[in-house]
């Protein structure tokens, strides 16, 4: 059950009402609730301390409660920006926290129910069954579809930007190849005097672009590995959050590796065929 | 030979290298363009969408910008607000989740209806037919229909259609109420896959049942000239105090401080590595560009070209490598930011003429002075190179051995 804007009177409450809640606590047994980490931190609470709870900011119907533990808010990408100043009651405390003592059918009411069905293909029929039934209620599936989901959205994002970094180190890989493909033009030259086909020198570029790229890719992914580390308690501190912003999965490891190997070969073989191609004597400079 | 000279001989001597550095520039700089679009591209076109129907102040219920609830009272708040010297115009608005059938065939669509106290609010584009202000054959409940539910439906202006207040599916005592299309509109935040139709108060509380006048969601301010929105803001709060009244200014601040946060940080990120992914490449570019031609520069050197004029001539092959490549970026940016906004407005749930990446001249300063700074800082190490290069043993060395 989500009561938003209680859960926010009941922070602001929680924030100022731990002192004045101390004289009680001794001879009265309160009920428990949890606190989020966020709200015990900003409002210096402890397990065991009593605090008061109100509906609104006023205090006009309050309560005191005794803090049973503290919790990690279950991190939410959707929600991360939010502070989370939460905290979690049992819902008969809460309804007698919040009903309306000359509305006795306020006792009965929850702002939403959440439900489990045995089979979740059956969310879309169940939905329109229960509203067929019960007139004046929403029922809606709470699992999203691919087409549904924003992260699915973001995904495509970076996928996207990758392509497009890609490409850019690519020329930059191709003119740094060529560079180096032009070095060695007198060693290419006295190599193909001596003999040695133009096959076999561009296949050992190859081999050395499979060392290069492969070691390349390795490299990044080291540098991807240890900066994981810092990226994460960056965003965490700024946000306040558990939530993990940047994960190197074995899956994204080798699919860098897949990807970096053959461009690194596709590169040396390009740039080093821009030489081998040439008549033997203008690669000597005769 | 000036160094801008011998800067351009080099350059058109190693064409192929120079061609693939330019297109490598090129590239990263467009992704840093679209990286500076970005970082307040979703701001701008915001504020565009919240200023476009000329309404600068908004008074919503104590929920906050956030929960859409009634405002208690609001009539009473409007006609007060409507009395104030700083304010030209009020309208209040009503939303609901309503069905809408065209007569004679059983096809339903649920859609958002709006209702509107002032029918001449612009809050919508009129893009056939007539506003509800304007139109006298709509009879006591006019409609304007959003263009999907117009494609939807296959509706037209003069289309007869029945209105039901509740969703497709609920089981509803209410009857439909008769309704008649006057014109077709483009709704500034329409959402893709939701539908959305606005008419009259008078006729949106006879669809509702509402037995009178019901409280309105939220309230429209426009401000005068003369006043400005703070000004607005502040006589409606002592007006009213209490009242949660927004300025477009402070739903764009909230906004720039909840949901837009996860597109700047990405924006920053992506700026940062795309500026030092930009001098990685180019200085090394430079540096083995360098080494190959120790010789070469060496020899200059020995002719009698100083120190001073090959470290420009180093400084002016980064600053033409950046520099064509930083000039291509931008239309390439341009293009790239178009592929990449229409990914992003994928998103769900988000007004179809919001967008991500908006042209700004402070992101066309920003991306030339990160890319000059980038030539500087690329040419460094290769000039110091140069500077520090023993001429008689670097001849020996390149040339004699």
């Amino acid at each position: 059950v989500r009561l938003g804007p209680i859960i926010a009177a009941a922070a602001v409450w929680a924030a100022i009402a731990p002192a004045a809640a101390e004289a009680p606590a001794a001879t009265t047994r309160h009920p428990s609730i949890l606190v989020s980490r966020q709200l015990a931190a900003r409002a210096h609470l402890a397990v065991g301390d009593v605090v008061t709870l109100g509906r609104d900011p006023q205090g006009s119907r309050r309560a005191e409660f005794r803090i049973g533990g503290i919790y990690e808010p279950t991190p939410d990408p959707m929600r991360f920006t939010a502070s989370r100043i939460e905290a979690r009651l049992h819902l008969p405390d809460l309804v007698d926290l919040v009903a309306d003592p000359a509305d006795p059918a306020s006792r009965e009411s929850a702002n939403a129910i959440n439900v489990r069905l045995a089979d979740p293909a059956d969310a879309g029929p169940f939905s329109f069954d229960a509203m067929a039934r019960a007139p004046g209620v929403i029922v809606r599936p709470a699992s999203r579809s691919r087409e549904d989901d924003p992260f699915a959205v973001l995904d495509r994002f970076h996928v996207a930007i990758s392509v497009v970094t890609m490409i850019g180190g690519t020329a930059f890989l191709l003119a740094l190849m060529v560079i180096r493909a032009e070095e060695r033009r007198e060693t290419v030259g006295i190599l193909r005097l001596v003999g040695i086909s133009r096959r076999t020198l561009l296949a050992s570029v190859a081999v050395e672009g499979v060392l290069i790229a492969a070691l390349g890719a390795v490299f990044g992914i080291v540098i991807a590995v240890a900066s994981e580390g810092l990226v994460n308690r960056v965003f965490q501190a700024r946000y306040d959050t558990a939530l993990v912003f940047v994960r190197v999965t074995p899956s994204i490891a080798l699919r860098a590796i897949v990807i970096a190997a053959p461009l690194g070969i596709l590169a040396g073989i390009a740039a080093s065929w821009t030489l081998l191609r040439r008549d033997l004597l203008s690669i000597i400079r005769r | 030979m000036t160094a801008l000279n011998l800067a351009w001989r080099t350059v058109r001597r190693y064409r192929a290298q120079t061609l693939l550095a330019i297109t490598g520039v090129a590239v990263i700089g467009a992704l840093l363009f679209d990286m500076l679009l970005l970082s307040r591209g979703l701001l701008l076109s915001f504020a565009d969408l919240l200023d476009r129907g000329g309404y600068d102040v908004r008074i919503v219920s104590g929920g906050g910008m956030t929960l859409r609830l009634p405002i208690p009272g609001s009539s009473g708040i409007a006609r007060a607000v409507a009395a104030l010297p700083e304010v030209e115009r009020v309208v209040s608005l009503r939303m609901m989740t309503a069905t809408l059938q065209v007569n004679g065939q059983p096809r339903a669509a649920n859609m958002t209806l709006v209702g509107v106290s002032d029918v001449g609010a612009g809050l919508w584009t009129i893009v056939r037919g007539s506003n509800l202000a304007d139109s006298a054959s709509g009879g006591t409940c006019p409609l304007v229909v959003g263009r999907q539910l117009a494609q939807t439906l296959g509706l037209s202006v003069g289309s007869d259609v029945r209105l039901n207040a509740e969703e497709s599916g609920v089981a509803s005592a209410l009857p439909p109420v008769d309704c008649r299309v006057v014109g077709i509109g483009q709704f500034a935040f329409s959402v893709p896959g939701s539908d959305d139709a606005a008419t009259t108060l008078p006729a949106f509380y006879r669809a509702s049942g509402e037995a009178r006048e019901g409280d309105a969601d939220l309230i429209l301010v426009a401000s005068r000239d003369t006043a400005g929105p703070e000004r607005a803001v502040a006589a409606i709060q002592r007006l009213r105090p209490g009242a949660s009244v927004y300025s477009n200014e402070d739903v764009v601040e909230q906004f720039n401080r909840s949901g837009f946060a996860y597109f700047r940080q990405i924006s920053i990120v992506l700026s940062s590595l795309t500026m030092v992914f930009a001098f990685l490449l180019v200085a090394t570019l430079l540096t083995v560009s360098v080494n190959q031609r120790l010789g070469e520069i060496a020899a200059l050197r020995a002719i009698g070209i100083g120190r001073r004029r090959i470290a420009a001539m180093l400084m002016w092959e980064s600053a033409l490598l950046v520099g064509v490549g930083g000039l291509l970026a931008l239309p390439l940016g341009e293009a790239l930011a178009l592929g990449l906004d229409h990914i992003l407005r994928q998103m769900p749930g988000l007004p179809e003429q919001l967008h991500f990446f908006v042209f700004e001249r402070r992101a066309l300063v920003i991306h030339a002075g990160l890319l000059i700074a980038t030539a500087f800082a690329a040419a460094a190490y290769p000039m110091w190179l140069t500077a520090r290069m023993p001429i008689a043993a670097t001849l020996r060395r390149e040339v004699v051995d």
